[in-house]
């Protein structure tokens, strides 16, 4: 029988803010000694008070907007108690059953041509727990996570194999980051994801039991986590089994699932409205100041690029896959003002190619948009020849001096100049009678040879048209 | 001393402020006084039947960082600066506020090693404005009774009054303390009549303000959306100069409300003639529990001829007493209070499970969960025991509607009782309404504890108030047949502490009333 | 007396989630004052409620204006990170101890 997956995320983006959800603390750790970054509020002392981060509402006000997500013009905060060493207050402050944001969905476009749409069901707020630590016999606690902010999106049971799950995770990441409102870095754990998993024979219309799979915390976990889950099943019940709602754990060292609690006595959680808090009101007035700059999404650029500029969906995908990337790429062209394509061709060789190596984004260079595209336009004219046009961009970023300066005063300019270009041909041809008499005798592919002795003499500041062609006359 | 001790706070602190005394002058007498009365401070495993005729205030005295303050106050005086207004007037604060380098201990075993690391904000107000702190005075086990027996430091406070009876709870060391001259002013809080009961039973002036008039920053959360700090003083002037330092708005607390503060004093210079003030059947009604029996009767008759009284007094003065106001919901105010302050106690006390301060079992145990159970069974008394135990109940998911929904609609009928007779434009029109502040006086130690239901509606005057939001007074009026001294309580309008203290003022003034000290 | 509505299990239900441990007299007593209270909680039952009344989650409505807005995003450090963990029972590099949570993994 042929089976097709069911499957839903819960995923935990952490929000780039300055500080924690309900204090003053920084709300970033990373790398910082265990409970350093600590203060009353976020270590549950007697007494505290939380007062809620104004950016973390307007960041999942940001988010909630691009998931095409309904912003609540009220929201609550709600208590969900439970006991857990990381989790100091012995409840964890979070929204229940009146969220910032319900529905909303996301369009996956997947490498094979289709679109999934995955429907969100709701987008709330809530703050992160310490963090446990084993040690032999006993734990360890740090305290230092506890407060940093975080929007928990719960998605619909519309994800259809584990590659549409990870598909669903490099879309997420990449608009939180194109909105600027977390880092999305998974190896941070930025992005934290519990699967929900079943099977069902492909066509049915009915959902079986499911497991959840707990933490999984990199693209490639999920992918493989959710594949691995998927053929579990499938022996399941082709050895004629049940599936049971277990909750796993992916030990991605390892490869495996492991099985964790099992969930017949789910928690008593109850929940209740966090009194320490007022409602949540977004009134129209802060909601339009938030979305004032809302950007235009990666998915519609990416089909702006295509249509508008007549970019492959290759370029256009790449172009897209940052924001700040994509911004360089129409500055680029605006400054340009040509063949789009030749643009992107540059910005996907060259540019990138140096983001990469110096691991910088695209706004950060100092070889601006605008002197890339002096940059083509002086190849395009031939003042310079291609090779040193991509060494200027090179240039360019180490120095911050404009193209044509370094032009002018390394003197890279292409010599053109046929009679002093002849001159050197002559003095090439002349000084190797050897290879002469090869080409001559019908090894022609030796022009090229001839070419970089003339490129050579000049520094590579020949036109290497203009010198092909005077040698070919020259040993015609 | 007894001179200076008779004196009130907003005359001490005028005294200070020009030279004629000094801090430090006024706190050594107050420590001699607390020397001489308060005998042994309350400390776990204490003897509860010690020294019986002393008062127990206190849990903590810092004599030394109240001499630094005192000191601090008297310096700034000779540089010419001004200390502020309660300039070298000492105080108590109810051992459930955070006191940065003080134990802080909500009366509980649970907390009895900890050390504030940070001052709660009305606390660091009167510091600020140059009030002088003595320490730490007792409460029942995290504010939950009102007899003040339920601390686990013993002994317990005693009645000024009378030291075999209760000063009543929870803010009970902060009522007895201010009754028997150990401090002029104390910081206490009021859940269900926490402030005012115990205020009543020992003949001092005793403030619920506004919910959200006054931070609740550094206090031990009890019920969250009910707690409310405020002055307990010997006279309505200083409650209002109290509230003063205390009162506005608090970046740290979310529901402290962005309202201005007006001047107290001023408002108590305004006469009170042409303000209603209501009186109401339903409050002379009371409901006796015993043995979780619940029987219907009258008001006590010398409570109810004390309210009457009062409302004579004040109709001389030029009040308009309005009769037959109707707050029927007052009857509900104890069994709602009983679902919503137990679901919002047993959240807050979630935290106190001996993993990051406070006490920790020193038994072996195998593992997480039983560290939790031994460190909360042995570091909880029984009233926060009974408290939790009940919220899980009443929240549990499958009796939340039963229970914590009908009750916070229950409380919204409190609530709308209160609108109703408050409102401008409606039938009563009240400044004011004026009610008994406790069903009884001052009882027997022993009497009542350990019925917890019983205990329960020693409140039934004032819970609904706290379940409202709405600011309630209790003033001394009179003493009992049996000496006791009796309260009678104002409520008023949301944030309109200033009527109330205007009127409390007229009923201090025309009152029979002598204080203790 | 009314009957029992918290019967011996549901009062270990309650004690489980409370993570207390308990001795026998305490429990009996805790146990009894539970369902005395009950019978006074019962007593909402017979406040007539029309079914559309809104809760109150704090008496005092907070309006607009009396309304703090919420905090801005601005770091301000606790300058005694180390005063909290004085108070921690046990601590090791830093960290807090705390015992092992076994049975995690079935
Ligand atoms: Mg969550
Ligand atoms: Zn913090």
């Amino acid at each position: 029988m042929e089976y097709e997956a069911i499957i839903g995320l819960e995923t935990h983006i952490q929000l780039n803010t300055e500080t924690k959800i309900f204090c003053n603390c920084k709300a970033d750790s990373w790398g910082e000694p265990p409970n350093t970054n600590i203060c009353p509020v976020c270590t549950g002392q007697p007494g505290v008070l939380p007062v809620l981060n104004k950016a973390v509402a307007e960041k999942a006000v940001l988010l909630a907007t691009a998931m095409h997500a309904e912003v609540q013009r009220v929201s609550y905060f709600d208590r969900k108690n439970y006991f857990y060493p990381d989790l100091p207050k012995g409840y964890q402050i979070t929204q229940f059953d009146r969220p910032i944001a319900i529905g909303g969905y996301l369009d996956l476009p997947m490498p094979e041509g289709y679109t999934r749409r995955v429907h969100i069901i709701k987008l709330h707020i809530e703050e992160d727990a310490g963090k446990t630590k084993h040690a032999n016999g006993y734990r360890l606690i740090d305290f230092n996570r506890c407060g940093v902010p975080l929007i928990e999106m719960v998605t619909g049971p519309d994800l259809r194999s584990a590659d549409e799950a990870a598909q669903y995770l490099i879309r997420l990441r990449q608009l939180v980051r194109w909105l600027g409102i977390s880092e999305g870095n998974m190896e941070k754990a930025h992005i934290r994801c519990d699967a929900n998993v079943s099977i069902r024979p492909k066509g049915a219309d009915y959902l079986n039991p499911k497991t959840e799979i707990k933490n999984v915390n990199s693209i490639d976990a999920v992918r493989e986590a959710i594949a691995t889950e998927i053929q579990r099943q499938i022996r399941e019940v082709e050895a004629g089994g049940k599936i049971e709602p277990w909750t796993l754990e992916w030990d991605e060292d390892a490869g495996v699932l492991r099985k964790m609690r099992s969930k017949e006595t789910e928690a008593d959680y109850r929940y209740f409205r966090e009194p320490d808090l007022l409602p949540l009101v977004m009134d129209e007035e802060w909601k339009a100041r938030i979305l004032a700059d809302f950007p235009e999404l990666p998915l519609e650029r990416r089909a702006r690029f295509m249509a508008q500029y007549g970019l492959p969906e290759y370029d256009a995908d790449i172009l897209t896959t940052e924001r700040a990337l994509s911004d360089y790429y129409e500055a680029a062209l605006q400054a340009y003002n040509g063949d789009p394509k030749r643009v992107s061709n540059w910005v996907i060789n060259e540019v990138l190619r140096l983001l990469n190596e110096r691991g910088l984004s695209a706004d950060q260079l100092k070889v601006t948009p605008q002197y890339l595209a002096m940059i083509i336009r002086l190849v395009d004219k031939g003042t310079v020849n291609t090779s040193t046009g991509k060494a200027l961009v090179v240039k360019v970023e180490d120095t911050g001096k404009p193209p044509k300066k370094i032009v002018e005063e390394e003197g890279l300019a292409q010599v053109s100049d046929t009679g002093a270009l002849r001159q050197i041909c002559e003095k090439i041809v002349a000084a190797n009678p050897k290879e002469v008499e090869k080409y001559r005798s019908g090894k022609t592919s030796l022009i090229g040879w001839f070419v970089g002795q003339v490129m050579r003499e000049t520094r590579g500041k020949a036109n290497p048209k203009e010198v092909q062609k005077i040698l070919r006359e020259l040993l015609g | 001393m007894m001179e200076l001790l008779r004196m009130e706070a907003h005359e001490i602190a005028a005294a200070v402020r020009a030279g004629k005394l000094s801090a430090r002058d006024v706190l050594e007498a107050t420590l001699e006084r607390i020397a001489s009365v308060d005998g042994i401070p309350g400390t776990i495993g204490g003897d509860p039947g010690a020294e019986p005729d002393k008062i127990h205030a206190f849990i903590t005295l810092t004599a030394e960082r109240a001499r630094a303050q005192a000191d601090a106050v008297d310096a700034k005086i000779a540089a010419g600066e001004d200390p502020g207004p309660l300039a070298g007037v000492p105080f108590t604060v109810k051992d459930i506020f955070v006191v940065e380098g003080t134990p802080s201990t909500a009366g509980s075993r649970i907390l009895a090693n900890y050390i504030g690391p940070y001052t709660a904000t009305p606390v660091e107000r009167m510091e600020a404005a140059g009030g002088v702190m003595l320490g730490k005075v007792n409460l029942d086990e995290f504010t939950f009774g009102s007899s003040n027996e339920s601390s686990a430091f013993k002994p317990t406070p005693r009645n000024p009054w009378d030291t075999s009876r209760v000063p009543g709870g929870s803010s009970g060391g902060s009522a007895a303390a201010v009754a028997a001259g150990e401090g002029w002013l104390s910081l206490g809080t009021d859940t269900a009549g926490s402030i005012r009961q115990p205020a009543a039973f020992c003949g001092v002036v005793g403030l619920k303000p506004t919910y959200g008039r006054v931070s609740r920053y550094g206090l031990i959360a009890f019920g969250s959306s009910l707690d409310t700090p405020g002055p307990v003083a010997r006279s309505v002037r200083d409650a209002a100069l109290m509230l003063q330092v205390i009162a506005g708005r608090d970046p740290h607390d979310a529901t402290s409300a962005a309202v201005p503060v007006p001047d107290y004093l001023a408002a108590l210079e305004k006469d009170v003639r042409g303000l209603r003030v209501g009186l109401s059947p339903d409050y002379f009604r009371i409901v006796r529990a015993e043995g979780g029996e619940l029987v219907e009767e009258p008001l006590p008759a010398e409570i109810k001829q004390a309210v009457l009284d009062t409302a004579e007094r004040l109709a001389n003065m030029g009040v308009e007493i309005v009769e037959d106001v109707p707050m029927p919901h007052n009857r509900y105010g104890i069994p709602a209070y009983f679902v919503i302050a137990r679901v919002e106690a047993a959240s807050n006390l979630h935290r106190y499970d001996g993993v990051k301060y406070g006490y920790r079992t020193p038994d072996r145990v195998a593992d997480m969960r039983e560290m939790y159970r031994k460190s909360r069974g042995q570091g909880f008394g029984l009233q926060p025991k009974l408290r939790i135990l009940m919220g899980m109940y009443v929240s549990a998911a499958q009796y939340s509607e039963r229970y914590y929904q009908r009750a916070l609609q229950v409380r919204t009928l409190i609530r709308r009782d209160f609108e109703a007779v408050f409102d401008p434009e409606g039938k009563y029109r009240l400044d004011a309404l004026l009610t008994p502040t406790t069903p009884t006086a001052a009882f027997p130690m022993g009497a009542v504890y350990g019925d917890s239901v019983l205990m329960q509606y020693a409140d039934q005057l004032t819970v609904a108030a706290n379940h409202a939001g709405v600011p309630g007074i209790s003033v001394p009026v009179a003493l009992n047949s049996e000496g006791l001294p009796l309260g009678v309580q104002l409520l008023g309008r949301d944030f309109d502490e200033a009527t109330l203290l205007r009127l409390a003022r007229a009923v201090e003034d025309a009152a029979a009333f002598t204080a203790k000290v | 007396m009314p009957e029992e509505e918290i019967t011996p299990e549901l009062f270990e239900h309650l004690v489980e989630l409370a993570a207390f441990e308990l001795g026998a007299e305490e429990a009996e007593y805790l146990r009894a004052e539970l369902n005395k209270q009950l019978n006074a909680i019962h007593e909402l039952e017979a406040v007539p409620l029309p079914p559309d009344t809104p809760i109150t989650s704090h008496g005092v409505p907070y309006t607009r204006e009396i309304s703090a807005p919420p905090r801005e995003d601005h770091w301000q450090p606790f300058p005694h990170p180390e005063k909290l963990m004085a108070q921690a029972p046990e601590t090791e590099d830093g960290y807090i101890v705390v015992p092992d949570i076994p049975h995690e993994e079935l």
